[in-house]
């Protein structure tokens, strides 16, 4: 069985084509500027030299053809026609409180995820926009919407709602909803894997740190809280976005800076976090201006670590103890500093982890010692391959 | 036909705001004048986008990325290159008139235009060009930024498509668009003219100062300026104009104050010369006479 995995920006469009027998990726690329006459494709099948070029592509339809013609090219591709692709595997951010699982796409949930629009503006309409594109283009082959809120959906009333007027929560949908949950699905079924574990018996702690970030206690394989809230607003100080703020704070920033409702958000997520602190939004910048004594660069450096120490200590309490811990993305992956930093701290849960092994970059390993009470992880995380796994699971 | 061009004619306050807001959306702006604050429209902007960052509104990176998609030139043969045209130029027929049919000879004979005209008819000033039916009138109201709304009207025989193009133009800037009957001064200047007019003539009557009418009147009715500084940023020879027309076309009920003939005729514009029924600093920031008293 193949797998066609897209995942569609408002100017972009990633794919991956997977054999599932073993899950192997036969080819993989990217369309970045979409909308513009430079717009830059690469791609490459597996075991073939890499493809870029520079062409005008004016909208997805186009942008996806590409992509189709490149897998089925004699010289670059690796099937001979889109006959063999079995489904495509859809990447969409926002599933509301409608799904709670991957879907068979029809007419009924395309009129659903337009709907979804208002809660992920930035996200859901490129999304639906790549369903009808690869519609339009194989009106035969099935559609399945894999959804990044679908894992949180398991979380319990007394974490996802706010203490604000139920009627609220009735009338607007305002709830937590979390993010990155193909990202923490993948996460902590590998670290189960790799403990050698049945993921139903575990506690896991799963930390994606990107530019954004949140955490997730997944308890029993299902998630029972997680970081970001109603929008990726809430949570951890990311790259630009504030992270937990008293809402008290921005009434008053408003009032004080005669700021309206356009200006706030964009200075919360775009003005705020690392960048907000320290004025750059990069770790590797955060970590240059520590080595050079840049007192801001290591204010912003600890309250990145504080708080997801404190989230940690927060989601141990909230399942009742933790199994393992688990670093992904950018940030979790690449960057032994803030891993270092967190881990140290956490000896009150019996953390303990190899200094050597930490230094490791970009790769699946165990990073706590034989006598760590709690075990700690990196993963690589692999979104696309959790989208193949539900887009088959469906068919 | 996608739009990625757009042509703005005429860089006063209007042009310079649909300038800036078309290239925060991501189309690319000429920007065209034969007036001599062409010259500094791009500063202008580049000010305006300043106090955007200022107030968190947007980015560096992005205020260097909208004023990258402006560019600025006097030169109307760089009309052939466009794929939509918005003239924002001074209320008056024969400047338009020239100015369209300019344009029509230049352009490709599939580009829509839009005029910003609010006392002209679009019937009256779609009879001078050769494309008749692809003229649509948009009103964009300053601050074009940060005003939600636009009116819009057309000629009896706008066509359908054309009407499309400006509906999807305005909604990518992010409008509200608001179809009207063609009458001159539609609702927002027609609405706005007496409102202005009133307030003058209270303070003619020395019913109260200035500060004390505007006040009452914004707060009373929560406006984010008050007609007497929103005349000013618009140019009380602006102000002037549009009222004598409707005037004329209204009768007296628009005949201006006499106190906003005095200013004009001493220059005393508003906005563009510091002084009009307020004061402002070079950052166009209002101040009221008792500040500037102390300052001095």
């Amino acid at each position: 069985m193949k797998i066609f995995v897209l995942n569609c920006g408002s100017s972009s469009v990633k794919y991956k084509l997977y054999a599932m027998k073993n899950e192997e990726v036969l080819a993989e690329g990217q369309v970045e500027r979409i909308g513009q006459d430079n717009a830059v494709i690469s791609h490459q099948s597996r075991g073939k030299e890499k493809v870029l070029k520079t062409m005008s592509i004016l909208e997805h339809t186009v942008a996806i053809k590409e992509s189709l013609r490149l897998v089925t090219h004699p010289e670059h591709g690796i099937i001979a026609s889109t006959d063999e692709i079995d489904a495509v595997g859809h990447r969409v951010v926002h599933g509301g409180e409608s799904f709670s699982d991957s879907v068979l796409i029809d007419e009924r949930i395309k009129q659903i995820l337009d709907s979804l629009a208002s809660l992920a503006p930035l996200h859901n309409p490129a999304n639906v926009l790549g369903i009808r594109a690869a519609e339009k283009i194989m009106p035969k082959t099935p559609q399945v919407a894999v959804f990044d809120t679908a894992f949180h959906a398991s979380i319990p009333p007394h974490a996802y709602l706010y203490a604000i007027p139920y009627s609220v929560y009735q009338r607007h949908k305002i709830r937590r909803y979390g993010f990155h949950g193909t990202s923490h699905k993948y996460v902590t079924q590998r670290a189960a894997e790799m403990m050698g574990r049945d993921l139903r018996e575990l506690k896991i702690i799963s930390c994606h740190l990107g530019n954004g970030g949140s955490i997730t206690a997944v308890k029993q394989g299902r998630s029972v809280d997680t970081s970001m809230g109603f929008t990726p607003l809430e949570g951890l100080v990311m790259g630009t976005r504030s992270g937990d703020i008293d809402p008290g704070a921005i009434f008053y920033l408003m009032e004080q800076e005669d700021l309206n409702l356009f200006e706030i958000d964009s200075m919360l997520n775009k003005h705020s976090g690392l960048y907000g602190v320290a004025g750059v939004s990069d770790m590797r910048d955060i970590e240059n201006g520590i080595r050079e004594g840049d007192k801001l660069c290591q204010i912003a450096f600890d309250l990145y670590e504080y708080r997801i120490r404190k989230y940690i200590g927060a989601y141990t309490a909230a399942m009742d103890g933790v199994d393992a811990i688990v670093f992904t993305a950018g940030i979790g992956e690449n960057v032994p500093l803030v891993r270092k930093a967190i881990c140290s701290k956490l000896g009150f849960l019996g953390v303990k982890i190899d200094p050597e092994k930490n230094e490791k970059r970009s790769v699946d390993l165990e990073l706590s010692t034989p006598d760590s009470r709690v075990k700690v992880f990196t993963v690589a995380t692999d979104e696309e391959v959790i989208i193949a796994r539900d887009t088959a699971k469906i068919l | 036909m996608e739009i990625r061009k757009v042509a703005v004619l005429g860089a006063g306050r209007l042009g310079r705001g649909i300038a800036e807001c078309a290239a925060h959306k991501g189309y690319d702006v000429i920007l065209f004048s034969q007036g001599a604050r062409g010259q500094d429209a791009l500063r202008r902007i580049e000010r305006s986008l300043d106090r955007k960052l200022a107030k968190w509104a947007i980015t560096e990176p992005e205020k260097r990325l909208i004023l990258g998609k402006i560019s600025y030139t006097l030169d109307l043969k760089e009309l052939s290159k466009v794929d939509l045209v918005v003239e924002a130029t001074i209320d008056q027929f024969y400047t338009k008139q020239e100015l369209l049919r300019t344009a029509d000879h230049l352009c490709r004979p599939d580009v829509v235009f839009i005029t910003t005209s609010s006392t002209l008819k679009v019937s009256d000033l779609a009879r001078v060009i050769s494309r008749n039916d692809s003229l649509v009138g948009l009103h964009f109201i300053p601050p074009v930024p940060s005003v939600p709304v636009v009116e819009m009207t057309t000629a009896y025989n706008t066509s359908s498509a054309a009407i499309e193009t400006a509906k999807h133009f305005a909604s990518r800037l992010g409008k509200k668009v608001l179809t009207i009957q063609e009458s001159p001064g539609l609702v927002n200047p027609r609405s706005l003219m007496i409102l202005v007019n009133e307030a003058a003539w209270m303070l003619s009557e020395g019913v109260a100062d200035v500060r004390t009418v505007e006040t009452i009147i914004k707060e009373s009715w929560g406006m984010r300026q008050g007609p007497l500084e929103i005349a000013d940023r618009l140019g009380l020879d602006l102000v002037l104009n549009w009222m004598t027309q409707l005037q004329a076309e209204f009768g007296d009920r628009y005949a201006p104050c006499p106190l906003l003939r005095l200013y004009v005729r001493e220059k005393r514009l508003g906005l563009k010369t510091r002084l009009g029924f307020f004061a402002y600093t070079e950052d166009d920031v209002l101040v009221f006479e008792e500040e500037q008293e102390q300052e001095d």
